[in-house]
């Protein structure tokens, strides 16, 4: 059999993860508490701070996470300037609709972007929920040998892995 | 300000990374989850490793904070099913949409924008939610080191898991050549 992954301009896996893993380790060192991207909550209580002041700050949910203006927004944000920087680097075409998607659903953007807004909704929900989400509750968290991160990390591969199967039933992914 | 300074440029490395691999691809995702492919979840979970015995090194020589987060198994459960479900459907984390939105995918920027009103409505009920299902059922900032004594006893016996996994991911997963493993 063949790689599936020809592309040369995929990086391989192991120095891949040597290199993510340096980060990490830089921000434990650094910034303390371990990484998280759950820098959506810090902008949505800025947002509230503006819109409804008593609202965010009486809040429990609000009230007990950084505002704009810390590390955790800082993060985000430099993940979309990386992203980007790699995009514009990497001469790969970026798509709107996956090919994997179109196999299944078609070309309609719309129906990609409902299903991919309620995909959002439903992880950022149970992030919530949970206490963090792939990186700050599974990565960091199983990084720190914590029994919490390797539990979420087992439940959310093995649901997204079905979850997955039935969202792309029969084609399973496989090019016709 | 260092913070925020701290923030943006671990933040850059981190989306650099993670696009170069191929994480921000929904695509890549989705065939790794189907077990089509297995070069993210094995980049994921080396990428586990390593750091972990990067910050036991780092432990050791007296540096890193660390935060334990508690081992609740309703709201982790619960939680983590709706978080795989929302994965599956759209192939983006948390983390990697922002860096998708950053490469210039549109359907990230939904899935981000899902993702605010996911948390907005999780924040309206947190009041609710946590007593109900996150406060009884904690039992603790349980580790592997607390299991096992040691924390580096702990620590290889996560290695072993760890590679264990990746190692059975490359065995089971369609295309087995092209990963780590």
């Amino acid at each position: 059999m063949k790689p599936t992954n020809t592309d040369p301009k995929r990086w391989p896996v192991v120095p891949a993860a040597v290199a993510l893993a340096g980060i990490i380790v830089f921000i434990f060192a650094t910034y303390g508490p371990p990484a998280s991207s759950s820098g959506f909550v810090t902008t949505l209580k800025g947002f509230f701070l503006e819109v409804a002041p008593k609202y965010a700050e009486t809040n429990p949910h609000y009230s007990a996470l950084p505002g704009p203006g810390s590390w955790l927004m800082g993060f985000v944000i430099g993940m979309a300037a990386g992203g980007f920087a790699a995009g514009i680097t990497g001469g790969r075409k970026v798509r709107d609709v996956p090919e994997i998607w179109v196999r299944r659903f078609g070309k309609s953007r719309i129906k990609r972007y409902a299903t991919t807004f309620a995909g959002g909704f439903l992880i950022l929900f149970g992030a919530r929920l949970a206490g963090g989400c792939t990186l700050g509750l599974f990565m960091s968290g199983s990084i720190q040998m914590a029994l919490s991160g390797l539990l979420f990390g087992a439940v959310i591969f093995a649901t997204a892995m079905l979850s997955a199967r039935i969202v792309y039933g029969k084609t399973n992914g496989r090019k016709q | 300000m260092t913070d925020v300074l701290l923030g943006i440029l671990s933040g850059a490395a981190f989306g650099f990374v993670i696009q170069r691999v191929g994480a921000t691809d929904p695509e890549e995702m989705a065939l790794g989850h189907l077990m089509q492919d297995p070069r993210i979840p094995q980049f994921m979970l080396l990428a586990v490793l390593f750091s972990a015995i990067g910050l036991f090194s780092l432990q050791a020589a007296g540096g890193g904070n660390t935060l334990i987060l508690p081992l609740t198994f309703g709201a982790i459960l619960v939680g983590g099913v709706l978080f795989g479900i929302g994965w599956g459907m759209a192939g983006y984390c948390p983390g990697t949409c922002w860096a998708a939105v950053g490469e210039g995918r549109m359907d990230a920027v939904f899935a981000l924008i899902g993702g605010l009103a996911g948390t907005a409505a999780f924040a309206h009920l947190h009041a609710w939610l946590i007593p109900a299902i996150h406060a009884p059922t904690n039992v603790g900032q349980l580790t592997l080191a607390d299991l096992f004594g040691t924390p580096l006893v702990g620590l290889i016996v996560e290695a072993i898991f760890l590679l264990a996994a990746v190692w059975l991911i490359g065995k089971l997963w369609r295309h087995g050549e092209s990963g780590a493993m």
